[in-house]
């Protein structure tokens, strides 16, 4: 197969170095232009979300409530979570939810990318069609879910247990938390695929047919085409997602909750935590502290030995 | 090129792409049709209702309603006393209706809508600004904004909302209805911007520097620029940075349950559809059929503005 060349392009306007020295009037009007146009959002973040993220890390030293003193217990909380075993039944519930949910999100759009990308009819209506379970609130298909897992009435035992007879008995899967987990990616997986792959198949469709016609020349089977050109070609952003499912299923909250209330992954757990019974909002800042730590190991790990970057 | 069609291949290629299809939408295809079913039918595993019911349906949309719960000797009272005045009859009328039984779905929605629709066009318009200062001009720090921007989505929900909720508390904002209303708007617009400013920095960088080069020539500003040139190219983009950012508002559960927590009057659809699944009125053609009509809208939205969407998403990848 002939080698692939790839031109690099000059680089864009924006990213050209900025000369500081003897900038021109325009140069500096731009600079103070850029600042002003910037400046709400960058405002507006700081205030918003930063500086609660650095307030939370702050609060997690105290014992407070809603309104009133903090009370400075020191490493009191920490020591209370990490204590807890059922913060370590949270973190390995996370862990299994972050990456079969990852996994098969990734893999799923995949390959829907792929047969989208094959021609056939009615395709662009196919197309939307499987858009749907992204684009529907969580809160209005979470019902639809229960009632399909449903041990009376839900079309999953009559199919496996009435049918098929693959279970002995009618039984909720959505009860116990052994299983509801499964269900729970399951979930996650409908739910997301669709994002992953509408981001494939715009790359998909960016490849130059002419690769694939010169390597039909070449006598390559199909595996080799999708080995030596697709897999290349949706590299990076297949990696990028997998980071993007990975940060986002690890912080998920609504997904799982709203389903089931058997699966306590780290978001859910916090809520829990926090906002009902006692309400212990300090153990909870804690909490959040920790599942961000935690997130932040995750990434390091996946970018240096699954990315090598 | 020309191929020769295996008839098997392309017969399992049908059923691949039939079971995607049928994968993706048969919770939708079991939500409209448990929506329809009577309390009797509900053990039929056939998707198709036996008798048709709207009944659940007509109770959310408050369409017939009036009259359904008065008993039948108030009637013939109100009849049988034309000189009371209509103020004294509908305050009459009032006190068989709205026992809190029902589901306020009406409410509910302009909740939602007024929510979603304002913290997308906030988010929105401050992220047409911001993406254009930093996809396009050139100044110090701009390039940390730009990885800022993204080192925001680590942060999940539930890290802001603890320290987020006591500053709103110890402000005094979540005493007053308003007060919670502006910090749930506000909430929103945080959570959205950061997607909103990423996605339409990617577009703008696919816009041509030529064009704006020549329009400034003829001595256009920075500002008409953005207005004159960028936004009317990005129409699609920004369109669907709008729908995205109100899907968000639109789907946000976590702040919601945790603000409105005291006001019933502000609940969203999905607390006010969370509240209803855990109470005494849960039944499942009533969920079902507010389950259908959260997601209409939604869906509806997305499909008409489908093709500007998807395309506008593939564009980013497309264009140099």
């Amino acid at each position: 197969m002939r080698e692939l060349k790839i031109r690099k392009p000059a680089l864009p306007h924006d990213q050209q170095p900025i000369v500081l020295a003897g900038m021109n009037a325009r140069a500096l009007r731009e600079q103070r232009f850029g600042w002003a146009l910037v400046f709400p959002s960058v405002f507006i973040i700081l205030a918003l979300i930063l500086y609660p993220v650095v307030y939370n890390i702050y609060l997690s030293f105290f014992e407070f409530k809603l309104t009133g003193d903090n009370i400075f217990v020191g490493l009191r909380n920490y020591l209370g979570v990490i204590t807890d075993s059922e913060f370590h039944l949270a973190v390995r519930a996370t862990l299994v939810y972050v990456v079969f949910s990852t996994v098969g999100t990734t893999l799923l759009g995949l390959g829907v990318a792929l047969v989208m990308n094959k021609k056939f009819p009615l395709r662009s209506f196919v197309r939307s069609l499987i858009l749907l379970p992204y684009v529907a609130p969580v809160i209005s298909v979470v019902f639809s879910w229960q009632f399909i897992f449903d041990p009376v009435n839900g079309i999953f035992m009559d199919v496996f247990h009435n049918k098929l007879g693959l279970f002995a008995e009618r039984f909720s899967l959505i009860g116990s938390p052994d299983t509801a987990i499964w269900v729970a990616i399951l979930f996650g997986i409908w739910k997301n695929f669709p994002f992953t792959y509408l981001m494939i198949l715009s790359r998909l469709q960016a490849i130059d047919e002419t690769l694939y016609e010169a390597a039909e020349v070449d006598g390559a089977s199909g595996w080799q085409k999708f080995k030596s050109i697709t897999l290349p070609e949706v590299y990076f952003v297949v990696s990028a997602l997998i980071l993007l499912r990975v940060i986002w299923n690890f912080n998920k909250f609504e997904e799982v909750y709203l389903l089931t209330s058997n699966v306590k992954v780290l978001s859910v757990y916090t809520y829990l935590k926090a906002f009902t019974g006692t309400m212990d909002l300090g153990q909870g800042s804690t909490l959040a502290v920790l599942q961000f730590v935690i997130l932040i190991g995750f990434i390091l790990f996946y970018v240096k030995k699954v990315l090598k970057w | 090129m020309v191929k020769k069609k295996n008839p098997l291949k392309s017969f399992g290629f049908f059923l691949l792409v039939l079971a995607i299809v049928a994968f993706s939408i048969f919770p939708f295809v079991q939500m409209l049709s448990l929506s329809l079913k009577y309390q009797w039918d509900w053990g039929n595993p056939s998707l198709i209702p036996r008798k048709i019911n709207l009944e659940a349906y007509k109770e959310l949309l408050n369409i017939g309603q009036d009259l359904k719960n008065v008993p039948e000797s108030v009637l013939t009272l109100l009849e049988e006393t034309p000189e009371l005045t209509s103020q004294q009859r509908a305050a009459i009328l009032a006190k068989y209706q709205s026992t809190g039984e029902v589901f306020p779905f009406l409410r509910y929605f302009g909740n939602s809508l007024l929510l979603s629709l304002s913290a997308a066009l906030f988010s929105v318009c401050l992220a047409i600004f911001g993406a254009y200062s930093f996809s396009r001009l050139r100044y110090r720090g701009r390039s940390v904004i730009q990885r800022g921007v993204l080192f925001v989505y680590m942060f999940g929900g539930i890290l802001l909302l603890i320290p987020l909720y006591r500053l709103f508390a110890s402000m005094g904002l979540l005493s007053t209805p308003t007060g919670t209303f502006f910090g749930l708007l506000v909430v929103y617009m945080v959570q959205t911007l950061p997607v909103s400013l990423y996605m339409l920095g990617n577009y703008f960088r696919t816009v041509p520097f030529s064009l704006e080069e020549a329009a400034m020539l003829e001595g256009a500003s920075r500002m008409g620029i953005i207005m004159k040139i960028i936004i009317p190219l990005s129409a699609s983009a920004i369109a669907t940075v709008y729908i995205y950012s109100f899907m968000i508002a639109w789907n946000e559960y976590l702040f919601a349950s945790v603000f409105l927590k005291n006001y019933k009057m502000l609940y969203t659809l999905p607390i006010g559809l969370k509240t209803l699944f855990v109470s005494k009125n849960a039944i499942w053609d009533r969920i079902m059929s507010a389950s259908m009509l959260t997601a209409v809208p939604v869906m509806a939205l997305f499909m008409s503005i489908q093709n500007k969407i998807t395309g506008g998403m593939a564009a980013g990848g497309v264009k140099e």
